[in-house]
């Protein structure tokens, strides 16, 4: 799981200004929350296109994760990146006053959908393209909100696992409090990644680390001694959440048919 | 012999500015006294191609790009990629030996992979041999990426007399740890130095950089002497472009240090190989 971080860092860097520039922009936008994978995506950003061109957009409900809304200001003002601070409370309060819910798991998403919407607003109007932080561990569990903070035009930090973000974190020197922050989406008082997911991030790392990229299948790794009930969490949480990782499926009727066999890269002409 | 290895970045589906990239390098090296360039696989479209092909196939017969870089070859070889359309929409993933004014010689690449990240089996046809070629800078083979992954094409070319194997590749990076290098980039490094130390050849291997939707090509470009010395190797991340000058006499001078061509037995491998197929067919 230990990576060479100079190496990891000179390749994402190369990334995020050649993607970006190849489709004629030279400024990224982040949502900044002052926790630990939106801090290094603009650490990296900073690098791969100066202070002028990475704009934070620092997103906070109310008073929730009030000392995360004053780190993020810290780490932007400590990178000399411009940033504005919105208040998303109104747009959530007026539309869960006409449809309440008690569902936590609603309001967290409703919340994480008015971000993008805000982020994609701001990508407009700066000019900038939006930089995706959702990471590996994340993305296989299916830990994040679809057309929320699953919405991106590029990611960087998409194929590192969360120890892997760490250890890029200390590298690129990012205050150790955020460092030591315990990971959370920060959609409600307490909420935390492990505590929701119910398996630390070094175990769920070095069990999808076996799964995914060393393709030891699960029968396999329950022979070597790691717990069946865990491996049965995460193989479950990975089959459930496909749809989140793909694009949606288009009824092939025709010759050719947009996202099936009409294949073009992104990258077609850049 | 001067040889210059172009680890560029190519454009996708964009000829028009690949060939001026190829044109500015090709001009340099021409001022510098260089007898030899080798570009990229796909060097003059870019990789992750799919239903572009069709538009980049290049026929070599009266095509205004090949017409002019026959004439720059006048001064000065080089070798590139291209997608080569050798009959009515069957397409190749193939290197072109340019020398003296002509085609001296196309490789078209035999093994394409098909697996994960790859799909090259899905548009292109295989090509079906490897040849040797003899100029006046040496006896030259070429093998296209996973071509030279497949050991025995390498052997293949030894035993038509290579004595310097061209490696062009587009090999993006995998298997991040804690070392200098990817997983990806030391097989390369581990078989390049291999084959020139067992093949007693230089290997000159040329890779791209750059990223195609997220594919991030991994450079280290690199000639390994007919010792198996790594003479020079490019950077893993960013576009580099090296100068190196190799002597012929080394290929003489290893080969009476270390007479694996001596004494070689094609036969006799020939005819171990016939004996288990011929078993196989059996079966």
């Amino acid at each position: 799981m230990k990576i060479n971080c100079e190496l990891v860092k000179r390749i994402l860097v190369r990334f995020i200004r050649e993607e970006l520039q190849k489709f004629g922009f030279y400024r990224g936008i982040i949502g900044l929350s002052g926790g630990l994978d939106s801090t290094v995506c603009c650490y990296l950003a900073k690098e791969a296109l100066g202070e002028k061109n990475v704009f934070a957009l620092i997103l906070p409900y109310k008073d929730l994760n009030k000392k995360d809304v004053e780190d993020a200001k810290e780490i932007a003002e400590k990178l000399r990146i411009s940033y504005k601070i919105i208040d998303i409370s109104p747009m959530i309060d007026i539309y869960f006053e006409k449809y309440p819910t008690e569902n936590k798991i609603l309001i967290g998403n409703k919340m994480a959908r008015e971000r993008m919407s805000i982020l994609y607003d701001f990508s407009a109007r700066e000019n900038a393209l939006v930089i995706g932080t959702s990471n590996k561990s994340e993305l296989l569990l299916g830990y994040g909100t679809i057309h929320g903070d699953l919405a991106w035009a590029i990611n960087p930090l998409g194929d590192l696992y969360k120890t892997q973000i760490f250890q890029l974190a200390e590298h690129l020197g990012v205050p150790e409090k955020i460092i030591k922050k315990t990971p959370s989406a920060g959609l409600w008082e307490d909420q935390t990644d492990e505590g929701e997911i119910g398996i630390t991030y070094s175990e769920i790392d070095e069990i999808l680390y076996q799964l995914i990229d060393r393709r030891k299948p699960p029968q396999e790794l329950i022979s070597l001694g790691y717990e069946k009930k865990k491996i049965d969490r995460i193989v479950s949480l990975i089959r459930i959440s496909q749809f989140k990782r793909k694009m949606p499926p288009i009824a092939k009727i025709s010759i050719r048919t947009v996202g099936l066999d009409f294949l073009y890269s992104r990258d077609w002409y850049k | 012999m001067k040889v210059m290895v172009a680890q560029i970045a190519p454009k996708l589906g964009d000829i028009e500015k690949n060939f001026q990239i190829h044109l500015d390098i090709l001009e340099n090296a021409r001022k510098d006294k260089t007898d030899l360039v080798v570009f990229p696989e796909l060097s003059l479209t870019g990789y992750s191609l799919q239903d572009l092909i069709p538009e980049v196939a290049i026929q070599i017969e009266n095509n205004h790009y090949f017409d002019e870089l026959k004439k720059i070859s006048k001064e000065i070889s080089f070798i590139i990629g291209f997608v080569e359309e050798k009959e009515k929409g069957i397409f190749y993933n193939s290197a072109a030996f340019f020398n003296k004014g002509k085609i001296i010689h196309i490789h078209r690449k035999v093994f394409l992979p098909n697996y994960g990240i790859f799909e090259e089996a899905r548009f292109f046809a295989s090509g079906n041999k490897f040849e040797v070629v003899s100029t006046d800078l040496g006896n030259f083979g070429i093998l296209i990426c996973r071509d030279f992954l497949h050991f025995p094409t390498s052997y293949i070319l030894f035993v038509g007399g290579a004595e310097i194997v061209v490696v062009v590749s587009n090999s993006p990076v995998r298997g991040i740890s804690d070392k200098e290098y990817f997983e990806s980039a030391r097989f390369w490094e581990c078989h390049g130095e291999d084959v020139a130390r067992l093949l007693t050849s230089f290997v000159i291997y040329c890779n791209r950089v750059g990223f195609e939707e997220g594919l991030c090509f991994g450079g280290g470009s690199f000639i390994c002497n007919p010792f198996g010395k790594l003479l020079r190797k490019a950077d893993y991340v960013d576009e580099e472009i090296f100068t190196e000058e190799i002597n012929l006499n080394e290929v003489r001078n290893a080969r009476i240090v270390a007479p694996y061509k001596r004494d070689d037995s094609p036969e006799l491998i020939l005819k171990e190989l016939k004996k288990i197929l011929s078993a196989k067919e059996k079966e």
